[in-house]
């Protein structure tokens, strides 16, 4: 069997799953219809009346990114429960290769947080409007590999951790920095006046780079500045993709074996 | 011909030696019985043998491939049904097997059939769209005995295939397992029932503490046992001074247990060879039998035989390893 239609079941086995989890895409939905309806419109009366509107923009254009991380991690805590049910050792077990098995699950749960995040995107793009469909198409381009790399980063820290209450604490604090320390909710130039350290981190976040360029191909990254064709973010998520992507796979290839789960 | 060839195969998991220098040799088309109290060390095996774990130390040639250089063409050969179910609750019997028969490679319409097929086999046509939490352990374990009968693997390992199936069931998937050998797959049965691996092996391994303690033919580890064999003699009058001393002069004969006066038994090797014979002698000495019993040694035997304990001591003690 050719490599590239195993790769593909692969994925398909991850996507199967995931629409049989129907609680968990209307309860991500219900999420982020609160976070919009609720906490943007209110936090945008924060600012000063003549850029709340923008604010609110900028802000649901953060909760996208903020889903699609979440999304992307997820990943990680199904192989967790299939280490408990045994079915890691299945996996492991097909005449699969370690490479098609990672790879796979990358893109299966990138194009996962896809799907989930997908209706999110259109009704973000009804609230924002459209500036311009070639910059969007790149957006999107940058955040699928964006979703695959979180979704490697997630598998590649599940089977190095081994651990479901290590695995929780870990990617806890994880996204309590990569978030926050990001242009998720507030603009670089703030987290700079803020703290230099922070805006360092900021800087060189893959989440800043998703939120900047999803911003970019939407058309709110007019308020701000960015050049007209945002390279530096476009190649840090292709640097973060091939990470975790295929450098990652030779690195925890060394640790996918069925034992020491915990 | 080896199909499988173990090199001081060894896995150490911290302080536990779970399989210490296995040396063994499978040969093709066999049903291979890896026998063992729970915790001596046969899923390690198995999963070392498919790769699904990475040896400590030593390796194994699979087909005529190495564990260790060449895992993924040792995949392509092999075939595992797991001793414990290996199904995600939120998947239908018909998904897990149907995606199962993809991945091993088999074309659309042959998928189809075979999962049909297979479904019917182990009564679980009916159940193919429940989802597997509402499944009973029994199902569950025919669905994981499907999967293996689905890929027809060149080398099938099958772990505790009996385990949470009824005396119907056990006797039905014993003949699947036959037939799968009989339509070309060697067959690694790994099991703690004695009688299942009597049944269907052609060759046993005794594994015990991790170590491969013997390994022949169900027939030739019975009759290793000196005097395994007893024949049982119920007379109608006393037995005679002299034809006690007959009977120990017969090779075969260990030991004669004068039980009563009327009431022999008799520990022998070889008993079908040598039963004619001791009949034959107490017609002649006009000692009239009123009942004779015999039994061989079974598996039971064997391994108390080479460890002084039983399967069921033997797993007592490897829980407190």
């Amino acid at each position: 069997m050719k490599k590239t239609r195993k790769l593909l079941l692969v994925i398909e086995r991850d996507l199967r799953r995931f629409i049989q989890f129907k609680f968990l895409i209307i309860l991500r939905t219900i999420w982020f219809a609160a976070q919009v309806a609720f906490f943007g419109l209110i936090a945008s009366r924060m600012v000063v009346p003549e850029l709340a509107d923008i604010y609110f923009e900028f802000y649901v254009a953060g909760v996208v990114i903020m889903m699609l991380y979440s999304a992307s991690v997820f990943i990680g805590y199904d192989i967790f429960e299939e280490a408990e049910h045994g079915v890691f050792e299945y996996l492991l077990s097909l005449p699969v290769s370690r490479k098609e098995l990672v790879l796979g699950r990358s893109i299966g749960g990138g194009i996962r947080s896809f799907i989930l995040v997908g209706p999110i995107i259109a009704i973000t793009l009804f609230i924002i409007g459209l500036a311009n469909p070639l910059n969007l198409l790149v957006a999107l381009s940058a955040l699928f590999l964006f979703a695959f790399g979180v979704s490697g980063m997630s598998i590649t820290i599940a089977v190095t951790l081994k651990s479901g209450d290590r695995f929780d604490i870990f990617m806890g604090a994880l996204s309590a920095f990569i978030i926050r320390l990001s242009t998720t909710m507030y603009p670089q130039a703030f987290v700079q006046d803020a703290n230099q350290a922070y805006a360092a981190f900021s800087q060189f976040n893959p989440v800043t780079y998703a939120s900047d360029l999803f911003r970019w191909g939407t058309g709110i990254e007019r308020y701000l500045t960015m050049s007209p064709m945002p390279l530096a973010p476009i190649i840090g998520i292709v640097i973060f993709f091939f990470i975790f992507t295929f450098v990652g796979v030779t690195f925890y290839e060394k640790r996918l074996e069925g034992g020491g789960w915990q | 011909m080896a199909i499988i060839q173990t090199i001081d195969l060894t896995k150490r998991f911290k302080d536990l030696v779970a399989v210490d220098k296995l040396s063994l040799s499978i040969d093709e088309g066999e049903i291979f019985g890896l026998l063992g109290p729970n915790g001596a060390g046969k899923t390690t095996t198995v999963l070392m043998l498919s790769t699904v774990i990475k040896p400590t130390k030593g390796t194994a040639i699979v087909g005529d491939y190495d564990i260790r250089k060449n895992p993924d063409d040792v995949r392509k050969l092999i075939g595992i049904c797991f001793q414990e179910p290996k199904l995600m609750w939120v998947s239908t019997p018909w998904d897990v097997l149907n995606w199962h028969a993809k991945v091993c490679g088999l074309s659309t319409r042959e998928r189809k059939r075979r999962v049909k097929q297979v479904l019917e086999h182990v009564n679980m046509w009916d159940h193919r769209r429940k989802r597997i939490h509402g499944l009973s352990g029994g199902m569950k374990k025919r669905v994981e005995v499907a999967k293996i009968l689905i890929q027809r693997p060149k080398i099938a390992f099958i772990d505790e295939p009996t385990s949470q199936i009824d005396v119907v069931g056990k006797h039905k998937i014993w003949n699947m397992i036959r037939e799968l050998r009989d339509e070309g797959s060697t067959i690694i049965l790994a099991t703690n029932e004695l009688f299942e691996a009597d049944v269907l092996s052609d060759r046993v391994g005794i594994m015990h503490k991790g170590k491969m303690l013997v390994c022949d033919t169900p027939k030739t580890l019975k009759d290793s046992i000196l005097g395994g064999d007893i024949v049982e003699v119920q007379l109608e009058k006393e037995v005679t001074k002299n034809v006690l001393d007959e009977l120990k002069g017969f090779k075969e004969v260990v030991e004669v247990v004068v039980v009563k006066s009327d009431d022999l038994r008799i520990h022998l090797n070889k008993v079908e060879k040598v039963v004619p014979q001791i009949m034959n002698l107490f017609l002649n000495e006009r000692l009239p039998i009123s009942s004779i019993r015999m039994s061989e040694p079974s598996l039971d035997d064997v391994f108390v035989h080479y460890t002084g304990l039983t399967i069921e001591e033997a797993e007592q003690k490897s829980k407190s390893r």
